[in-house]
């Protein structure tokens, strides 16, 4: 009786011992759509080659929906072991002290092969690696071809120079939206002034501590939304208020040109066909070109798992670094690769010239441009707030209620409010 | 207001023996409105003399400061004053269309039965789904008022102009509004004895007299219960609408203090200020009723 009961212990013990080891997690994300098709795909290849974890993937319908869901859990201790969050929450999750790092748990990777602006938007000012890149895209420059040619254009304008005499051109030939602009700061303001290596706050952008200033309001960034105002009197540039498709309109085939995200391309390729033309995104003359930020999201990894589950989620995440996994992904959603090395592979298959995989080259080589100390990311406190703010003032200018510059002070000084209060909110706690 | 008839110790003559019974079947609710209204309002009062952090760990106590800050912020007072201007113009408008609808039906006009039933149907549309409707239906480039710019171009544009895009926040508003209202009225308005109107009419009064001596006085009470109603919903209840038809924008045209506090709290995680302002939220509302029911004394109910 003793030796079989403790047999049977011997033999449930020895059944547990991998089923300890073995973890089933759970991962968060916020897309919809063709994205969510595509991490759904990760997610079952993942379980399929896997035998020891398992992985859920929960949608949560948006970003910031799956963010309040991940702060309401992780206050109850039902948080999952991964996290999808967009570029503009990095600094609220870093100094959460609710993640891990990466590079701290998975010091084996290569991580120094992520590409330059996705790496420098995620890392801490010393150069840490926290969440691995997963979504990523940039901003880039799409033309219509075919309209560009009806004006004997084949080339597409590098400069602003270059896309104003473009435009012009086309508005002589009568053309009703020559340039589609959008005010909010990811386009106006962000990869605006990381491309051409211009601070929008003091301490590089927040990386040197939370004690920075918006300073946008007295550099390029102003002379350029007086300069988009004035060619928007002249007819040149519209904004999407101004078509009746608004921001479709390039895709609606109303708009000419237009500088817009990487994971654009899939719609615009659908939409319009071959006309489609796509390049960097245009620069002032006389700067010189500084890579542009990445856009998306990235994977972070919370605290407070067994340890088997970080097994599990690095598993996962090692997944979803394979080539072959990173290249699937850009096919099915149109978002860049992120490593350095999956680019090299899908530049050496025979996939490379296949249309799904046209943004890869340009929108890896914008990231890798060479950087500086302004254009490596953006760390300013209640940052979402902000772009709100921005938007506010900036509309109300460009709709005739107040100058451009007074627009740019009055961001800047709730800009600054806001700062001063995320930094008293985060009293004590050191900027990793 | 209700008489109390019966005193504590008569309780016994109800339906249900003993007193457990009865704070058993009442117990549910209260668990539920403990839970879901009592302990988040706690939590939002909490929050509001602390600066929190979202993820929580080291929240510190700061007393005023975000009371202070708010009320020095002219943004938030903007807020304010949409708010109030919204909190005048759509009830007035959905219950002055409502009450004309509702006399006009009860006339017993040719085809007012089938009106009746055709005022009622929009209260089965969701609050969201009429503001894609309506932005469609106010689309600058191919809604209603597209041939006012064909004329005069730039003219009405909602997407950039903030009184357009105010404007068609109070329309839907309005819009959605008007069925509960004329369902209130108009029962309202039958529950007025026949013999009063017809009597009226024997001694000579016109259609305008008996409206304005017999009918709007009798219909006070419903009168009041809609301004009630519509004075909290326009508060709480536009969120869906300035959501779906206009984020707030542009500039700030449409950002109404229920906006505010929405986008602050769960876009940007800035729990103590959206918790600041929902209390403040909460004592504004809180004061409007109080105001309307000192107006309610001067509403009867005897009829």
């Amino acid at each position: 009786m003793k030796i079989s009961f403790l047999a049977a212990l011997a033999l449930a013990l020895g059944a547990a011992v991998p089923a300890a080891n073995a973890a089933e997690i759970e991962f968060w994300y916020g897309n919809t759509g063709r994205v969510e098709e595509a991490i759904q795909n990760a997610c079952e290849a993942f379980n399929a080659a896997e035998d020891t974890h398992s992985i859920t993937c929960v949608g949560h319908g948006g970003y910031e929906a799956g963010m309040q869901k991940a702060i309401a859990a992780y206050r109850t201790g039902e948080h999952p072991v991964l996290i999808q969050f967009f570029d503009a929450g990095t600094l609220d999750l870093m100094l959460s002290g609710a993640v891990l790092s990466v590079e701290a748990i998975m010091p084996e990777v290569a991580w120094d092969d992520y590409i330059g602006g996705a790496r420098s938007y995620y890392e801490t000012s010393t150069g840490e690696l926290y969440s691995q890149p997963y979504n990523g895209s940039t901003m880039i420059f799409y033309a219509n071809m075919e309209m560009l040619g009806e004006v004997g254009v084949t080339d597409i304008p590098e400069t602003y120079k270059g896309v104003v005499e473009v435009a012009r051109r086309l508005k002589d030939n009568g053309h009703a939206c020559p340039v589609l602009q959008r005010v909010h700061p990811w386009f106006s303001l962000e990869q605006f002034s990381a491309r051409h290596g211009e601070a929008i706050a003091s301490n590089n952008n927040g990386y040197g501590g939370l004690d920075a200033e918006y300073t946008f309001n007295t550099g390029l960034v102003a002379e350029h939304l007086v300069n988009i105002a004035a060619w928007r009197e002249e007819g040149l540039f519209r904004l999407p208020a101004d078509t009746p498709a608004g921001r479709n309109g390039f895709n609606a085939g109303e708009c000419a040109m237009l500088e817009t995200s990487s994971a654009a391309y899939g719609g615009a390729l659908a939409a319009l066909g071959d006309a489609v033309g796509i390049g960097f995104a245009p620069i002032y003359e006389g700067y010189e070109r500084r890579n542009t930020l990445i856009g998306g999201a990235s994977i972070w990894v919370m605290k407070d798992h067994e340890d088997a589950s970080y097994d599990a989620a690095r598993a996962f995440l090692n997944f979803v670094r394979e080539h072959d996994q990173q290249i699937a992904f850009t096919r099915h959603t149109g978002y860049v690769p992120v490593t350095n090395a999956a680019l090299e592979t899908l530049k050496a298959s025979d996939m490379a010239d296949e249309p799904e995989f046209a943004t890869a080259d340009i929108g890896v080589a914008s990231l890798n441009m060479p950087g500086d100390a302004n254009s490596r990311g953006i760390r300013l406190g209640f940052y979402v707030q902000f772009r709100d703010v921005f938007i506010q003032e900036v509309t109300m200018a460009l709709n005739g209620e107040q100058e451009i510059q007074a627009a740019l002070d009055n961001a800047a000084a709730r800009g600054n409010e806001l700062l001063r209060r995320f930094e008293q909110t985060y009293q004590g706690v050191e900027l990793p | 207001m209700v008489r109390r008839y019966c005193k504590a110790g008569k309780m016994r003559q109800g339906f249900y023996v003993g007193r457990v019974t009865y704070a058993m079947l009442v117990a549910p609710i209260l668990v539920l409105i403990f839970l879901f209204f009592y302990v988040p309002v706690g939590l939002a009062f909490f929050w509001s003399f602390f600066l929190e952090r979202p993820f929580g760990g080291g929240s510190q106590f700061v007393g005023m400061q975000n009371f202070s800050r708010v009320l020095s912020d002219p943004v938030y007072w903007e807020a304010l004053r949409r708010t109030v201007v919204f909190m005048i113009i759509a009830p007035g408008l959905a219950i002055g269309i409502s009450l004309v609808l509702a006399l006009a039906a009860d006339r017993g006009l040719r085809l007012s039965q089938a009106a009746r039933n055709i005022v009622i149907w929009p209260k089965a549309v969701a609050g969201a789904s009429i503001g894609v409707v309506f932005v469609f239906i106010f689309n600058p480039f191919l809604g209603i008022f597209s041939p006012i710019n064909d004329l005069f171009p730039g003219l009405w544009n909602p997407r950039i102009d903030g009184n357009d895009a105010f404007a068609t926040i109070v329309v839907a508003q309005v819009w959605n509004g008007i069925p509960f209202n004329f369902v209130i009225l108009l029962s309202g308005l039958q529950a007025i004895p026949d013999m009063l109107v017809k009597s009226a009419a024997m001694d000579g009064a016109g259609s305008w007299r008996r409206i304005l001596d017999i009918q709007l006085p009798l219909l006070t009470p419903q009168l009041f219960l809609t301004f009630v109603l519509e004075f909290v919903g326009t508060v709480v209840e536009a969120f869906g609408l300035i959501d779906t038809m206009t984020q707030g924008g542009p500039g700030e045209a449409t950002t109404l203090l229920i906006y505010k506090i929405y986008v602050d709290g769960f876009k940007a995680y800035d729990l103590s200020g959206a918790a600041t302002q929902t209390v403040l939220l909460m004592i504004f509302v809180i004061v409007m009723v109080l105001l309307q029911f000192r107006l309610e004394k001067h509403v009867k109910y005897e009829r």
